[in-house]
C-alpha cells in the first residue's frame, strides 16, 4: 500500500513517536506535517497516521474535526482568514470581511472554484491592537481596512 | 508616572529576540544566580515570597502552585508553559513570546528548576506562526550556549524545552484540555480533582504556567523576591504587569506598568485616550473578554486582582477592551456570544447546549425578532451555567452575559420592544 | 478520560434493566406514612428505602467504621461505604438514587452529563456525585432546593436541542430523559428556537442504528467500545453543540458486542435494529433467565410479548458477564422464528399420531432393535444444549431402563474465546452433560457411533436436540440405514424428517430447567413462552418414554428432577431452584481453575 505523504515525511513522524514519553502526543505534529506536505488531512492520511501511532482511525478522525486549524478538504492557495471578534469588529471586521467575500467572489468558509483562495473568518488571533487583524496563510497584516486588503492581495497575486 | 520597563526592556532593541542581543543586555544572569545560590526548594519559597500571581488569568499564587507538587519522585515532573493566548483582548504573550523570548525561556529554565522538572513542554497556539519560529530558534540558541540541555551551566541541572503546536482551539488554554490535546487528543478539560499538580501530563505531577508569569520569574531570579514584593500593591498585587487594551482607542498595545495601576490612565495616558473625540467612553472590560463588563461610570477602578474583584470584576488576562458610545451592546455580547459557541469543546451539557440558545436568543433581539421575555431568560440561562461545568468556560460565557445584562439592561429590553437594534435605527 | 481513582465497586447492581432509573417515591408514599419525623428526615421526592429513615430526633451520629471504611452523611443518612467509593455509589448504598446519564458501571467516569450535580458542605460548589471520593465525616444533600434546581437545568439543557421522537422512539419507557424529566424537569420548554439538525436512522453498524438528534452525549457508547469491547470505532466528532457521535467512513460499528451499545445508550440515539419499532417495552413481559449461545450462560432478561419474544437483553451477574451479552447472544432465539418448527409428533406410516403413540411406536421400535441386534446396536446421542433434567432423564431412562450404553454428546466449537465473554465451545451445558454421567461432548464418540450407523452395527439411534446432518461429514444416505430412528427436537430439522419417530420439544424460552456454564456454576432459566403445539421439555418426554420401560417415579416439574439431581449427584449437593435464585450458584468441585470471577473490565 503506498504511503500518503512522501518517505521523508513518514521518516520525521517515526522521529516523532521516539521524541515524546507517549506516543499519542505524536499526533497533532504528525498531522501538521501531513498537512504541510499535502495541504490537507484526507481520509487516507487518516488511516495512515492512525496506524503509525497506534491508534483507532475514527479517533485520529475525531481529534481532526475539533481543531480548527487541520483542513479536512483542500484550502486555497492563499487562506484568506480575517478575524471577527470583539475587538476586531469594534474596529471594522464586519465590513472588511464582506468587501473581502465581494473582492474574492467567495463565500465565508468556501473555497473559490479555482483553488486560488480560501475565505474565513476566524476567532481571536491575539493581535487585536492591530485591529482589524488577517493573517493569510502564515503571513499576518493589521491593521487592515479594505483599501489595504486590496494591496495585499495584489501584491500576493 | 516614570516606570522602568522589566517585561519590556529589550522589546525595542533591534534583534531582541536573538540571545546575544539578550545576553548584552545582561540577560540569564538571573538564572546563573539563582543555579548557584538557591536549592530547589529555596527557589519555590523565593516566589511564595515575591507575591507573584499567574498571569494567564486566574490569578493563582505561583509559588503556592508549585508547592503542591507531590513530594514523591516515582514520576517525573512536567512543566506545561502555556502560550495558548487566545482570550479575545489579549496579546501580551505574543509580545513577550515574538520580540523577547529569552526573557521567557530563562524563567522557564528556573522554574523548571525549582520544581525539578527535566522537561518542559512550550505549548503555544497553531496561529502564532511567528513566535513557534522565534521560539524554536531561541531554544536552539540556548541549547547551544550550555542553557538547556545536560548539566547546565555546569549546575547538574538536565532540561530539554519541546515546543508543542496547539491546532486553533480557545479552549486548550485550559490547564487541562492543554493537557489533553498535548497527549494528542481533542481539548476537553479533564475532571478536577485530581488536580495536575498530582495527576497531570501522562499521568504525572505537572505544573501549567502561563508566559507571562515565567517572565515574571527571570525578573524575581535578577533581583529577588523582596525587590520584586515591592512593585504593584503588596502584599497581594506586586509585581509589573503588561496591561492590553484594544478596541476605541487611539493607541491600542500593550503597555507595561505596576500592578494596580488605574484603569483610566492607562487608558488616557498610555492608550491616548478614545478613539473619536465625539464618542465617550461607554463601558469597558478590563480582563479578557471573559470577564464581567464595567458601565463607563464604573471605570475608575485600579487594575490589580483584590481591586477588579471588588469592583465586580477581574484582571483576568488584562485583555482591556474599550467601547465608545457608538457601541451596541447587544451587537457586542452577540459577538461574544459566537465566540464561545463556536470555541465551546461541547464536552457537558449546560455550556454545550446553553452557548448555542444564548447565541440564538441574542441573534433575534439583534436582528429585530425580540420577545418581552428574552431578556429574563438570557440572565437566567447565564445563571443555570455559571458553576456547573467541568471548566471555567461556563463562568466565561455566564459573567459577559450576565453582567452586559445586568449593566446594560435598558439597551436589552430596548431592542425587545421595538424589535430592532436602536443604534442602527438612528436613535 | 480515564480517572485514576475508579473504585470496584462490587456493592449493589444497577437496576434490573440498565436504562430505568429506579422510581421515585411520591410523597404521599412511605416517607409521611411514617410520621412527621421521619417526613422532615427523608425530603419530599427523594426515594425512601423502607428501614434506612433515621430516627426521628437526635442529629444523626456518624457510626463506627474500619481501617478500610468512611463514614458520611447523605441527606441527613448515615452510610458506611468502603474507601474509593464515590459519593453517586455511596447514595445508592443508602437507598438514595442519584440522577444520572453518563455514569455506567463497568466503564471509566465521565463527569459530562452535570445531572448527579450535589451539595457537599464546605463546598462553595457543587459537585458531581460520580467522581467525587466519599470523605470521611462529608456531610451530603441530594435534594435540596439549590440542587433541585440546577438538576432542572440540566434537564431543561439537555431537552432544548433534543426532537420530540417519543411517539416514535423505542426508548420510550425506558428512556432517562422521559423519566427525568418527569422527577426532576420543569415540565414545560421555554425553548423557542430552532433545534440542532443532526442526520437520523444513521446506519452507524451491522446491528445498530445511530439517531443523531437524540444524542445526549454522554459518551457511553464511546467508552463501551475503547473499554470493553475494546474495538474503537467510535468516537467524538466536531465540537459544542455539534459535536456528535460517528465512526470513520467505511468502518462501521461491527463489533461482537456492538448491541451493548444500544443497551448503555440512556436515550434512543442508538437502537438495536432487530427490535426497532416491534413492541412498545411496557407491553413487554420481562422473564429473567440465561442465554444458551455458549458455555457461558450470560444473565439474561427474555422479554416477550404475545408469546413471542421480541428482546433479549443483558442482565447483571458480577461472576458471569458483569453488565454485557454478546450480538449472536442477543439475538440467539431467532431460530425459533426462522427455523421450522413442528407441532405434533410425525411417526412413519401413521398420519396425525398421537404423543401418546409416538411414545408406543417409539418403545416398540427400540425394543424391537435391542431384541434382533443386541444392546450394542442401540445408541443415543444427546445435545450439550439440554438442560439438567433433560440430560438426567436421558442417563436415567435411555441409560439405564432402556439399556442404551453407547452415549455420546456432540461439541460445537467455533471460532476462539475472546477477550470478554464469548466462549469457543457454543453449548451451554456441557459440563452439566458431563457432571451427570453423560460424558463430556466428543467427536471421537460422536464418530464412532455414526460410523457404526453406516456400517450396520449400530440399527437403533435416538437423537435429543441434534440435527445430525449438521454435524460434521454426516451423509443423509447413512441415517436411511437405521432400522430406528427417534429423534426429540425443537425444530423440524433433516434428521426430523428422516425419522421413524419424531416428537417435538421446546425451544429456548419455551421451558424450566438449569444449565451448568464453563465456570462450573448452575443458572436457571425460565420459561418465558407458551411451547407451540404438543412440544414439551425433552426431560417430560423422556420421562413418558421411560413409562413404557416401567419407570414409576412421578417427576411432575423440572424442580422434582433437581431436587433428585442434588440429592443424587454429589456435585450438586445443597443446591434447589430456590438457591439458584436469578445469579445462579457454583456447582461443587465443578469450578474451573482461572475461569471463575468476572471477565474482562470489572467495575
Amino acid at each position: 500500500m503506498s504511503l500518503p505523504v512522501r518517505p521523508e515525511t513518514d521518516r520525521r513522524i517515526d522521529d516523532l513517536l521516539a521524541r515524546f514519553p507517549q506516543k499519542g502526543s505524536a499526533l497533532l505534529p504528525a498531522l501538521y506535517l501531513i498537512q504541510e506536505e499535502t495541504g490537507w488531512v484526507s481520509e487516507a492520511s487518516m488511516e495512515y497516521v492512525a496506524g503509525k501511532i497506534g491508534l483507532s482511525p475514527a479517533f485520529v478522525s475525531g481529534v481532526v474535526s475539533f481543531y480548527t486549524m487541520f483542513h479536512r478538504q483542500p484550502v486555497g492557495r492563499q487562506h484568506v482568514q480575517i478575524c471577527r471578534t470583539l475587538p476586531c469588529a469594534l474596529r471594522g471586521a464586519d465590513a472588511l470581511m464582506a468587501h473581502a467575500a465581494k473582492r474574492l467572489g467567495v463565500k465565508d468558509g468556501q473555497t473559490r472554484a479555482d483553488g486560488a483562495y480560501s475565505l474565513a473568518s476566524v476567532e481571536c488571533l491575539g493581535a487585536c491592537d492591530r485591529a482589524p487583524f488577517v493573517q493569510i496563510n502564515d503571513l499576518e497584516f493589521g491593521p487592515v481596512d479594505p483599501s489595504g486588503l486590496d494591496d495585499i492581495l495584489k501584491r500576493l497575486e | 508616572m516614570a516606570f522602568e520597563p522589566l517585561l519590556t526592556r529589550n522589546i525595542h532593541r533591534p534583534g531582541s529576540e536573538s540571545i546575544d542581543v539578550y545576553l548584552a543586555a545582561g540577560g540569564y544572569q538571573g538564572l546563573k544566580r539563582v543555579l548557584k545560590e538557591f536549592t530547589p526548594e529555596k527557589l519555590v519559597e523565593e516566589v511564595k515570597a515575591s507575591g507573584l500571581r499567574g498571569r494567564g488569568g486566574a490569578g493563582f499564587p505561583t509559588g503556592m502552585k508549585w508547592s503542591f507538587l507531590p513530594k514523591g519522585r516515582e514520576k517525573p515532573r512536567y512543566l506545561c508553559i502555556n502560550a495558548d493566548e487566545s482570550e479575545p483582548g489579549t496579546f501580551k504573550d505574543r509580545l513577550l513570546i515574538e520580540k523577547d523570548p529569552h526573557l521567557v525561556l530563562e524563567g522557564i529554565i528556573a522554574s523548571a528548576y525549582a520544581i525539578e522538572c527535566h522537561t518542559a513542554f512550550f505549548y503555544i497556539r497553531g496561529e502564532f506562526h511567528q513566535g513557534y519560529r522565534t521560539f524554536e530558534k531561541a531554544i536552539a540558541e540556548a541549547r547551544a550556549r550550555g542553557f538547556l540541555g545536560k548539566n547546565i551551566l555546569g549546575s547538574g541541572f538536565d532540561l530539554e524545552v519541546i515546543v508543542y503546536r496547539g491546532a486553533g482551539a480557545y479552549i486548550c488554554g485550559e490547564e487541562t484540555a492543554l493537557l489533553e490535546s498535548l497527549e494528542g487528543k481533542r481539548g476537553y478539560p479533564r475532571i478536577k480533582p485530581p488536580f495536575p499538580a498530582i495527576v497531570g501530563l501522562y499521568g504525572c505531577p505537572t505544573i501549567i504556567n502561563n508566559v507571562e508569569t515565567l517572565a515574571n520569574v527571570t525578573l524575581i531570579a535578577e533581583r529577588g523576591a523582596a525587590w520584586y514584593a515591592a512593585i504593584g500593591r503588596p502584599p497581594k498585587n506586586t509585581g509589573p504587569k503588561l496591561f492590553c487594551i484594544s478596541g476605541h482607542v487611539k493607541r491600542p498595545g500593550v503597555y507595561e506598568a505596576p500592578l494596580g495601576i488605574p484603569f483610566l490612565e492607562l487608558l488616557n495616558e498610555h492608550a491616548g485616550g478614545m478613539l473619536h473625540p465625539s464618542r465617550p467612553l461607554k463601558a469597558a472590560v478590563p480582563g479578557g473578554s471573559s470577564m464581567k463588563i464595567l458601565p463607563a461610570s464604573k471605570c475608575d477602578v485600579l487594575l490589580d486582582f483584590d481591586s477588579l474583584a471588588a469592583a465586580g470584576t477581574s484582571l483576568g488576562s488584562a485583555g482591556g477592551m474599550v467601547m465608545d458610545s457608538g457601541t451596541c451592546i447587544v451587537g457586542a455580547l452577540l459577538n461574544l456570544a459566537r465566540f464561545y459557541a463556536h470555541e465551546s469543546c461541547g464536552q457537558c451539557t449546560p455550556c454545550r447546549e446553553g452557548t448555542g440558545w444564548i447565541v440564538k436568543i441574542l441573534s433575534r433581539l439583534e436582528r429585530g425578532d425580540g420577545r418581552p421575555e428574552d431578556v429574563d431568560r438570557l440572565a437566567d440561562i447565564a445563571f443555570r451555567i455559571e458553576g456547573n461545568t467541568v471548566c471555567p468556560f461556563g463562568e466565561a460565557i455566564a459573567w459577559p452575559v450576565d453582567s452586559y445584562v445586568k449593566a446594560f439592561r435598558d439597551e436589552f429590553e430596548d431592542h425587545a420592544r421595538r424589535h430592532a437594534c436602536p443604534m442602527r435605527a438612528g436613535a | 478520560m480515564s480517572d485514576p481513582q475508579t473504585p470496584e465497586p462490587r456493592l449493589s447492581p444497577p437496576p434490573h434493566q440498565p436504562n430505568v432509573p429506579s422510581p421515585v417515591a411520591s410523597t404521599g408514599g412511605p416517607a409521611a406514612a411514617a410520621g412527621p419525623a421521619a417526613a422532615l428526615a427523608a425530603p419530599a421526592g427523594a426515594p425512601v428505602v423502607p428501614g434506612t429513615a433515621p430516627a426521628p430526633g437526635a442529629a444523626p451520629a456518624l457510626p463506627q467504621t474500619g481501617p478500610d471504611e468512611v463514614a458520611l452523611l447523605i441527606d441527613d443518612r448515615p452510610v458506611v461505604v468502603r474507601k474509593g467509593t464515590t459519593v453517586l455509589q455511596a447514595a445508592e448504598k443508602a437507598g438514595i438514587l442519584v440522577p444520572h446519564y453518563c455514569y455506567y458501571p463497568g466503564m471509566s467516569i465521565a463527569g459530562n452529563c452535570r445531572m448527579c450535580l450535589v451539595e457537599i458542605e464546605k463546598m462553595p460548589k457543587l459537585q458531581i456525585g460520580c467522581a467525587t471520593v466519599a470523605a470521611p465525616g462529608m456531610v451530603v444533600r441530594t435534594n435540596n432546593e439549590r440542587v433541585r434546581g440546577v438538576r432542572a437545568g440540566i434537564q431543561e439543557f439537555l431537552l432544548i436541542n433534543h426532537p420530540l421522537d417519543c411517539p416514535i422512539c423505542d426508548q420510550a419507557g425506558e428512556c432517562r430523559l422521559q423519566s427525568y424529566e418527569k422527577d426532576y424537569g420543569r415540565g414545560f420548554s421555554r425553548f423557542a428556537e430552532e433545534k440542532v439538525h443532526f442526520p437520523k436512522r444513521y446506519d452507524i453498524g451491522r446491528s445498530v442504528l445511530f439517531d443523531a438528534e437524540r444524542c445526549i452525549k454522554c459518551t457511553r457508547c464511546i467508552r463501551f467500545c475503547d473499554e470493553v469491547s475494546q474495538s474503537h470505532e467510535l468516537a467524538l466528532f466536531s465540537r459544542g453543540d455539534h459535536a456528535i457521535v460517528g465512526t470513520f467512513p467505511g468502518r462501521p460499528l461491527d463489533n461482537p458486542y456492538s448491541g451493548c451499545t444500544a443497551d448503555v445508550c440512556p436515550v434512543g440515539a442508538l437502537t438495536w435494529k432487530p427490535f426497532r419499532f416491534k413492541a412498545r417495552v411496557w407491553f413487554l413481559k420481562n422473564v429473567p433467565s440465561v442465554c444458551a449461545g455458549c458455555a457461558r450462560g450470560c444473565n439474561v432478561n427474555v422479554a416477550t410479548f404475545r408469546n413471542r419474544i421480541h428482546r433479549m437483553t443483558p442482565r447483571v451477574n458480577a461472576e458471569v458477564n458483569t453488565y454485557w451479552m454478546c450480538d449472536a447472544g442477543r439475538q440467539s432465539y431467532d431460530t425459533l422464528y426462522s427455523r421450522p418448527r413442528f407441532e405434533r409428533p410425525i411417526v412413519r406410516g401413521l398420519p396425525d399420531a398421537t404423543v401418546e403413540q409416538a411414545l408406543d411406536r417409539a418403545a416398540a421400535l427400540l425394543r424391537d432393535t435391542a431384541k434382533t441386534g443386541g444392546k450394542e446396536s442401540v445408541a443415543a446421542i444427546v445435545s450439550a444444549r439440554l438442560s439438567l433434567e433433560d440430560h438426567y432423564m436421558a442417563k436415567r431412562i435411555l441409560g439405564e431402563l432402556a439399556g442404551i450404553t453407547r452415549l455420546a454428546v456432540p461439541p460445537h466449537e467455533e471460532g476462539e474465546d475472546d477477550h470478554l465473554l464469548i466462549r469457543r465451545d457454543k453449548t451451554p451445558n456441557a459440563r452439566g452433560a458431563e457432571l451427570l454421567g453423560l460424558g463430556a461432548p466428543s467427536s471421537g464418540r460422536v464418530r464412532e457411533i455414526l460410523d457404526d450407523v453406516a456400517s450396520g452395527r449400530v440399527k437403533g439411534l435416538v437423537v435429543v436436540g441434534e440435527d445430525l446432518l449438521d454435524l460434521a461429514g454426516v451423509a443423509p444416505a447413512t441415517l436411511d440405514r437405521l432400522e430406528a430412528l427417534i429423534v426429540l427436537d425443537a425444530w423440524k430439522s433433516p434428521t426430523v424428517e428422516r425419522a421413524h419417530v419424531a416428537i417435538p420439544s421446546c425451544g429456548y424460552g419455551e421451558f424450566e430447567g438449569t444449565m451448568v456454564n464453563f465456570q462450573g456454576r448452575a443458572q436457571r432459566l425460565r420459561a418465558a413462552l407458551r411451547p407451540p403445539g404438543e412440544a414439551d421439555p425433552a426431560w417430560r418426554i423422556l420421562r413418558d418414554l421411560g413409562r413404557r420401560f416401567g419407570l414409576t417415579s412421578e417427576y411432575a416439574t423440572a424442580q422434582a428432577i433437581f431436587d433428585e439431581i442434588a440429592a443424587k449427584v454429589p456435585a450438586f449437593s445443597g443446591l434447589t431452584f430456590r438457591a439458584l435464585g436469578d445469579l445462579g450458584a457454583p456447582v461443587r468441585g465443578a469450578a474451573v481453575p482461572g475461569a471463575a470471577g468476572a471477565p474482562g473490565t470489572v467495575a
